[in-house]
Formats: structure tokens, C-alpha cells, sequence
């Protein structure tokens, strides 16, 4: 089908504090009516807070399915959302409709269940187990609507929301699907309360943004939005709400919970949405701000703000947080649930909480930006903009536009290569608990990182910030001022940094939500890893992690080139993953998949041609073809994938304009489980008409998930490299991920 | 626990060690986690203390040690 690159906006759900439906959420919201009252489900005794912004459904209210709460809240945006598109699988081609998610730190509620049972009842729950992932969320969607298009989790805390819409946009822009449930979704949970409390964010009173600013007020909640190709939308006459503009992601490289005093990051971040939606500051009407009300948030974004659109003399900006509350993962998307709705009914929703002194202050502050005190605006929104930021870091601004509105095209198809490639992984029997990696000071020595850095990190950013600093260095990639926003991390993980956020999940059941670790908690986010990464290496462009089981690894390679050929960046870090620590070994030996874990890091570091020629790097090997596909299973399964498989190879081979017949060997999947290994043989020998060479290198290092996908695609780069007597021209690395996701890659000799 | 909670090796750190200094490189979060973990071992309150007691854990152990029991 033709694509002229408009996507749309053609359903919309939302649960939150504020109600069960977007009518419901955007009556109240336009009416000032607050979702904020005292924390139910979590124990607050000994807290200086106790308010907090809680979906008054109980999780079975929402989905009948036995999964955690932040599927189930998805799940219920969803199915609003669908019904709102009319979406009907007999006019939707489903392997083109996916789904993607985002969130913070995954199953919190069952986290803290688990554990619970485990401290004070009669022990952990093996039904709990997969519900912990962040990786489950978009699968149990997948699953609940049979969707097979490709399927992601962004875990980028508290922009997630915002990245889940960008990344469908420009998946639908390159032709990769017709359409997406994208957004976000965040339970309430004793993780998130105990962490912000520990650290001194929470506000004693419901919260106050771009006023009092002494805190925040936590949330839950899930906001979805059906985007579709505009094509596809009128095709089958559907309603379209409205248009979805360019987004920006960018890194602010500079502290793990703070955002820039400067504003330098955030600012990339809507330079990049504006300039990309082909738009100037002048020209937006609205933006649904950030906005959580910590007096670190809101003085940087009162600067980034003053400093873009001080020329602009119509704008106005609310922040929506005073009545939701901070829906985390979910914040991006219910926020831009509720900015869409602004952009459709010439309605702009208040931020609420200001007294009449306060008023007085906030004409100091507002300069001439309006910033729709306690009552809402009605004036015409043609363009709106909606701003996330996060942890690590992490930014992200998108545009929706009432009308259609032409945006350039900075499509980038060039080559793609391999420079780089830094490993960690582990080789040492670990008494029987897998393998693990052997880090020492030295690690850290040979990249001039300080103690004083190295030791705030968990297992899980260590990995990380080892191996991504060894791919730049084996690439010979210099970050500096001249390209520091021209490079962006993708990083894949199937479980993220589980090994902290069950340290610090049993220190809150043992000590109380009100003793919980300020040091532990900014680890807590699986995006923390990519954060550290960044500060210490100066990266300031893209930035995401996606949790998407052990394929993740190989899905962050895909997701990395996309990113290059949208034009965005001309170099990208792409990383796989995981731990192995008696946290996971322990989880897993439950779960009884009798796997030897491994553990480890492996990135890659993805070049465009012109740059890499330009620097003459040496290449491991180009990037040909890239596929991500899903088979819509129940998560922790595989059986019944098979075809999300053979597409996945299929697709990847037809990119790479060649046939399955001309790949040369394929790194595989096999880890020893019996379904897994036999899936891999069965398809591989329905695709291949001849015997090739099927390499595993999970017997070496053990089944160290996302690090190791990725390393199957290191592993056939090196092949590549190292072949001098024309043994291998094309090698093909596919992966797979419980739930029925897979990804490949074709590289070919350089 | 400045070994455990704040993971700094434990064969880094001397009792003058500055803590707050470039090479440890302790910052507010961390001051809080000190904070917490002084009151929960010895029971003794080191909100709004003077920076100087935070330096080492010499005027740390001194801090604790003149307010025990109080």
C-alpha cells in the first residue's frame, strides 16, 4: 500500500484516577476535577505523603485474565481504543496491526506479591513469576486482541509513554505496519511510592506543577491510541481524530534522576519534534507539558519553554499531572490521550491547584506563556505538542496537528554497517547457578571510569556501561560536542534489571514503604542502564530500551537501523542485556525451564555508510535486511509461533533482496529447551532447501537472553570479517522471545 | 553499610577517606541513604546535621558517637 508518510489518529482509551473512558478522563479533566485522594492500595504508615492518583477499578473489574495489573489496565485502554477505531480483524491484515507499550518497571504489583509471599506467607508463587517483566505487557495485549504486527515494550520510565507513540509512527512511516495500539500503561505500586518517597519527590499534598512545585503525586493508569497509516484509515472510512506530527527523542547526559538545570536536553527533544513536523515554535497552540511538579522538573522545563516559545504569543501549556496524578510509564500516553482531545474540541484542560497568592506568583514566572490556571481554555488548537521526560535522562515531545500538515522527509536509506562490537560475557560456572561475568576494577580502569561512577551502579548498568564503552572503542567512535546528538542507544533486555528491583522491592516489604532506598531506586527503571551509558559516554541523541524476552536482543539491532534510516542519527549503539544473579537464577530454576542461565552484555555499533567512510572505519559487516514479527502466544510459550518465525526470515531475506537459499549459515536460537530447539530445526529446514550451517553459541555462554541474541548477530558479523576464502556472503541471525516474538537480521560481507 | 547500600569497595575506603570528595564521589542521594542508615544501626537522627560530621567516617563515627543515647 502506498504510504505517504501521514499517520492518524483513529481511536482512543483511557483508564486513569480520572475515570474508566476518555469521555469520562476528559470531562473531568477539562472540569478541573482532580483524581488525587488518599493511596488505597499501598501501605503508607510512616510516609509524609499519602495522596496519590488510583484507578478505583479492581484488576478483575478491568480483564478477566490472570495477569499483573499494568496488563490489565492495558487492556482495557485497549479494547476501548479498538472498539473507538472499529476495528474488525476481517478488514485489518492482523500481522500488520502490533502493539506497542509502554512502562516503568514492568509487573511491580506482582513483584511485590511474590515477595510478600515469600517473606511473610508460605512462598513466592510460580504463577507470579511472569507476570514480573516488563516484556509480558504488550504480549498479554498481543494475545487478548490476536494482534501478530510487531510488538515492543519501551521501558524508558517516565517517557515511555511518548516513545511507544513515536517508534509506531515511524514504523508505520516506513512501511512495517498498517497500524498500532501504541501507548502506555503503569499500576500503582509499593515500588514506585517507597522509591519516591526515599528520595524526598513525593509532595505531602496533592501536587502542584509549574506552582508549588514540591513534588509529585503518583498515578496509575494506561492511555492507548490506535495510529494508523492515513491510507489505511481511509480506506476502510474510518473516523480520524486527528493528525500525529514528528517526535524527537534525545539523551540529557548528564544526571540519573535529575533533569539538565539547563534544559539542553528537553529542548533537543521538541526542537527535534518541531523541526520534524516541519513546523516552527510560532506556529503550536498548546503543549501538554511535562510538568510533574519537583522543583528540578519544573524550573528546567519553565526555561526550555521560555527559551523556545517566548516568541510565540498564543501558546499555552497545562499540565495534566494535577489531576492524574504521575502515571510513570503511562504519563506520555495518557497525556497524549488528552491532547489529542484538546486538538479535537478547541479545549485546552487546566492545571489545577492554584490559590489566588499563587495566581499572583505564577504571573512572574508565566511571562506571556499561558499556563491555563484551574480553569480550562477554549481557543482554537490547530498544533499541540506533548512532553515527556524521564529517569536517565530520557526525552520526548510529539506533535499532533488538527489539520493535514506536510512533514519533510529526512528518510536516510543508506547503507548500514557494523564497526563496532563490545562483549562481556560470562564463562564462569557459577555452583551450579549458570554463568556469570567476572567484573573487575580493571573493567572499568580501561575506560577511565571512576569509582565514584561505577560503584552507583546495579549488576544489570554495569554489564551495560562495559560493553557499550568497548563497542565504541573497538569502532573508534569519539563522542564529543561535534556529534554527541548524532549517536543513539537502543538496548534490548528480557528481564532489566530484575536482580535491583527485587533488592529493593523486599527492603520496602522488610523495613516499610517509608524506609526505602533513595541509592537502590533510580536503578529500579530498566532504562537506568541506558541512562548511565549515556552520562558517562556524552551520548545525546536517541535513547531507548526495549523489553521483549531474549529476541530483545536482536529487535534493538532492527529498531537501531530504523532509527538510522528515519535520518535521525548516523550512528547507533545497540545492546543486549541481561543478568544472571542469584535473584534470576532463582526465578528461572521456578519457572523450570531447565535452562543454564548466562549473562552478559554484547554492543554493537551500527554505522551509516557516509559516516563510517567518512571516519574510515573499519567494517564487520553490512546490515542488509531486517524483519521483527509476532505470532500472538501465550507469554512464557512459544508453541504455536511458528509462522511469527518463517516470516521473520522471510521478511529479513526479502529486504536483503535475496532468497533463504542464499544465506551461507544462520547464528540460531537453540538454548537447550526441547520446544525452543525443535522450532528453530523444523522452520529452519522448511525454509532452506539445502543442509547450512546452524551455529549456536548459546552452548558456550549459556542462554544469557537478550546479550545473548545479540551476540548471535556479533558473532556472524566476526564470521564475516574473518572469512577470507569466501566461505560466507550473507549470514542470517534470528532470535525468539516467549510470547511468539521473533527478529532476524541478514548481514552481509562488507 | 557504606560498603553495602552505597556499594563503594570496601579495600577503597579508609576511615579519612573524603567521602563526599572526587575519587568516592558521594552526592545528596547518597546523603540520604547515610541519613537512613544511621538511624536505623545506631538510632541516631543526622537530618539537618552539619556537613563537616558527613566528611569521613571518622566525623561520621564521632557524629553517632557524641549523640548515642540522647
Amino acid at each position: 500500500m502506498e504510504n505517504n508518510r501521514r499517520c492518524v489518529v483513529t481511536g482512543l482509551g483511557l483508564v486513569c484516577a480520572l475515570g474508566d473512558n476518555t469521555e469520562k478522563c476528559w470531562s473531568a479533566a477539562i472540569n478541573g476535577i482532580t483524581g488525587i485522594r488518599e493511596v488505597t492500595s499501598v501501605d503508607t504508615t510512616d510516609c509524609y505523603a499519602n495522596k496519590g492518583a488510583e484507578v478505583s477499578a479492581s484488576s478483575a473489574e478491568l480483564s478477566d485474565e490472570d495477569y499483573d495489573r499494568s496488563s490489565l489496565l492495558c487492556i482495557k485502554a485497549a479494547g476501548e481504543a479498538l472498539a473507538d477505531a472499529g476495528y474488525d480483524a476481517e478488514r485489518f491484515d492482523n500481522t500488520r496491526v502490533g502493539v506497542i507499550v509502554g512502562n516503568c518497571v514492568g509487573g511491580a504489583a506482582s513483584i511485590d506479591k511474590y515477595y510478600t509471599d515469600e517473606i511473610k506467607n508460605d512462598g513466592g508463587k510460580t504463577s507470579d513469576i511472569l507476570k514480573m517483566p516488563a516484556a509480558a505487557i504488550a504480549n498479554n495485549v498481543a494475545k487478548h486482541f490476536g494482534l501478530d504486527g510487531v510488538t515492543a515494550n519501551i521501558v524508558n520510565a517516565c517517557a515511555a509513554g511518548t516513545m511507544s507513540l513515536s517508534y509506531a509512527c515511524d514504523l508505520i512511516r516506513s512501511g512495517k505496519a498498517d497500524a498500532f495500539v501504541a501507548g502506555g500503561s503503569d499500576s500503582f505500586s509499593s515500588l514506585a511510592f517507597s522509591g519516591f518517597h526515599a528520595l524526598h519527590a513525593l509532595a505531602a499534598d496533592a501536587c502542584s506543577p509549574f506552582n508549588q512545585s514540591n513534588g509529585i503525586t503518583l498515578g496509575e493508569g494506561a492511555g492507548i491510541l490506535i495510529i494508523e497509516s492515513y491510507e489505511h484509515a481511509v480506506a476502510r472510512g474510518a473516523k480520524i481524530y486527528c493528525e500525529v506530527l514528528g517526535s524527537g527523542v534525545s539523551s540529557d547526559a548528564h544526571h540519573i534522576t535529575a533533569p539538565r538545570p539547563d534544559g539542553e536536553g528537553q529542548m533537543s527533544a521538541i526542537k527535534r519534534a518541531v523541526k520534524n513536523s516541519g513546523l516552527e515554535f510560532t506556529d503550536v497552540d498548546y503543549i501538554n507539558a511535562h510538568g510533574t511538579g519537583t522543583a528540578k522538573n519544573d524550573e528546567a522545563e519553565f526555561l526550555s519553554l521560555h527559551t523556545l516559545f517566548d516568541g510565540n504569543d498564543h501558546v499555552s501549556v497545562s499540565s495534566t499531572k494535577s489531576m492524574t496524578g504521575h502515571c510513570l510509564g503511562a504519563a506520555g500516553s495518557i497525556e497524549a490521550v488528552l491532547t489529542v482531545k484538546a486538538v479535537c474540541e478547541d479545549i485546552i484542560p487546566p492545571t489545577i491547584g492554584y490559590t489566588d497568592e499563587h495566581l499572583e506568583q505564577l504571573k512572574e514566572k508565566a511571562g506571556a506563556i499561558d499556563f491555563v490556571p484551574n480553569t480550562k481554555r477554549e481557543k482554537p488548537v490547530d498544533y499541540a505538542v506533548s512532553n515527556s521526560f524521564a529517569f536517565g535522562g530520557n526525552n520526548a515531545s510529539i506533535v499532533f496537528s488538527k489539520n493535514e500538515h506536510d512533514i519533510p522527509d529526512n528518510t536516510n536509506k543508506q547503507r548500514v554497517f557494523i564497526t563496532g562490537i563490545g562483549e562481556l560475557i560470562g564463562k564462569n560456572d557459577s555452583e551450579g547457578k549458570g554463568l556469570r561475568c567476572d567484573i573487575t576494577g580493571d573493567d572499568y580502569k580501561e575506560h577511565g571510569i571512576k569509582m565514584a561512577f561505577y560503584r552507583k551502579l546495579d549488576r544489570f548498568s554495569q554489564l551495560q556501561l562495559i560493553s557499550g564503552m568497548r563497542a565504541l572503542a573497538d569502532a573508534g567512535v569519539t563522542v564529543d560536542d561535534t556529534n554527541a546528538n548524532d549517536i543513539g542507544i537502543i538496548i534490548g533486555t528480557a528481564d532489566g534489571p530484575m536482580t535491583e528491583i527485587v533488592g529493593f522491592q523486599k527492603n520496602t516489604i522488610q523495613q516499610g514503604t517509608a524506609n526505602g532506598s533513595a541509592f537502590s531506586f533510580p536503578n529500579t527503571v530498566y532504562n537506568a542502564a541506558g541512562g548511565y551509558f549515556s552520562i558517562f559516554a556524552g551520548i545525546k541523541g536517541y535513547n531507548v530500551t526495549v523489553a521483549n524476552s531474549i529476541q530483545a536482543g536482536v529487535q534493538s539491532i532492527c529498531y537501531a537501523v530504523d532509527v538510522l534510516h528515519s535520518g535521525e542519527e548516523a550512528v547507533m549503539v545497540a545492546s543486549g542485556t541481561d543478568e544472571n544473579t542469584d535473584v534470576t537464577h532463582e526465578l528461572y530454576s521456578k519457572l523450570g525451564y531447565g535452562l543454564t542461565l548466562g549473562e552478559g552484555s554484547v554492543s554493537l555499533i551500527l554505522e551509516t555508510e557516509d559516516n563510517a567512510n567518512r571516519r574510515n572505519a573499519e567494517k564487520y559487516a553490512e546490515i542488509v535486511g531486517c524483519a521483527m514479527t509476532h505470532k500472538a502466544v501465550e507469554f512464557g510459550t512459544l508453541t504455536g509461533s511458528e509462522d511469527a518465525m518463517k516470516r521473520a526470515v522471510t521478511d529479513a531475506c526479502a529486504e536483503a533482496g535475496i532468497t533463504p537459499d542464499d544465506i551461507s549459515a544462520v547464528c540460531g536460537f537453540k538454548n537447550g529447551h526441547s520446544t525452543v530447539d525443535s522450532i528453530e530445526s523444523t522452520i529452519l529446514s522448511q525454509l532452506f532447501t539445502k543442509d547450512i550451517p546452524v551455529i549456536s553459541i548459546r552452548d558456550e555462554i549459556g542462554e544469557a537472553r537478550a546479550a545473548a541474541a545479540t551476540r548471535q548477530a556479533a558473532h556472524a558479523a566476526k564470521l564475516l570479517k574473518e572469512d577470507t576464502d569466501g566461505k560466507y556472503q550473507y549470514i542470517l541471525a534470528v532470535a525468539a522471545g516467549v510470547g511468539g516474538s521473533y527478529s532476524a537480521v541478514v548481514l552481509k560481507k562488507a | 553499610m557504606l560498603v553495602e547500600n552505597l556499594r563503594i569497595p570496601a579495600d577503597e575506603l579508609e576511615y579519612t577517606s573524603e567521602l563526599f570528595g572526587d575519587d568516592i564521589g558521594l552526592d545528596s542521594i547518597d546523603s540520604i541513604e547515610i541519613i537512613a542508615g544511621i538511624d536505623n544501626l545506631f538510632g541516631v537522627q543526622m537530618t539537618g546535621a552539619a556537613r563537616e560530621n558527613f566528611q569521613t567516617i571518622e566525623t561520621l563515627t564521632k557524629f553517632v558517637e557524641e549523640n548515642m543515647g540522647e
